[in-house]
């Protein structure tokens, strides 16, 4: 006859079997969606978001400075 | 708060929240697996009732966590209105189920809290409760998440 394992026992068993689960979700998820933006990708994107800014407020005073 | 979730998940908001959306679907399908045991629903030999309970109580605490801090997320950075209005065509009928589910799966956590630490009373209803949320997390899931990831 068999015994089940102790209290102790089950409890880890139940937490590594959750740890599993986010483990394989994960996996599985960042498999399907590709990678991400990087560091340097983020830091590019920020400077030409700068950049087309300064350009919109530059047009901006350009377009306010005739007469009028 | 939009610039605090963009740095936050470093300009990768709908992955992220695709990423723990799906952690949190994964747990809540466990959670039912060990509430079924611990109902006595599901007899494994390796695994008894109290284990189970005390097991799902905690992997709950730590998938609520994970699944406000999405809600939080997704709140903050698309908002009710805007990720409405926002969608086009058929994606805003998906959009509206999605807020739907979202805000009821954050009510119904707030009843089994209430009802679990509280209002004892009601016991009977918690696995009621308990599958409602994960339907409600199931189809808010199916409606962000999965129709991104369906789409990538």
């Amino acid at each position: 006859m068999s015994t089940s394992p102790s209290y102790r026992a089950q409890l880890i068993g139940s937490f590594l079997a959750a740890f599993l689960i986010i483990v394989l979700a994960v996996a599985a998820v960042t498999a399907a969606i590709g990678p991400g933006l990087d560091s340097t990708e983020l830091r590019e994107r920020q400077e030409l978001q700068e950049e087309r800014q300064e350009q919109r407020e530059d047009q901006l005073d350009e377009d306010n400075s005739g007469p009028g | 708060m939009e610039d605090f979730v963009d740095g936050v998940t470093r300009g990768n908001v709908s992955q992220v929240k695709t990423v723990l959306a799906s952690i949190v679907l994964a747990l809540a399908l466990y959670q039912v697996l060990l509430m079924a045991v611990g109902y006595g629903k599901v007899r494994l030999p390796f695994l008894k009732p109290r284990a189970a309970s005390f097991a799902h109580r905690a992997v709950g605490d730590a998938a609520v966590a994970v699944g406000v801090f999405v809600a939080f997320l997704c709140y903050s950075y698309f908002g009710v209105d805007d990720g409405i209005e926002h969608a086009r065509g058929e994606e805003s009928t998906r959009a509206m189920i999605h807020v739907v589910a979202g805000s009821l799966f954050v009510l119904a956590v707030v009843a089994k809290v209430v009802v679990v630490r509280w209002y004892r009373k009601a016991d009977r209803f918690l696995p009621a409760i308990g599958l409602t949320l994960f339907a409600l997390f199931s189809v808010a899931w199916l409606t962000s998440a999965g129709n991104y990831l369906w789409s990538a």
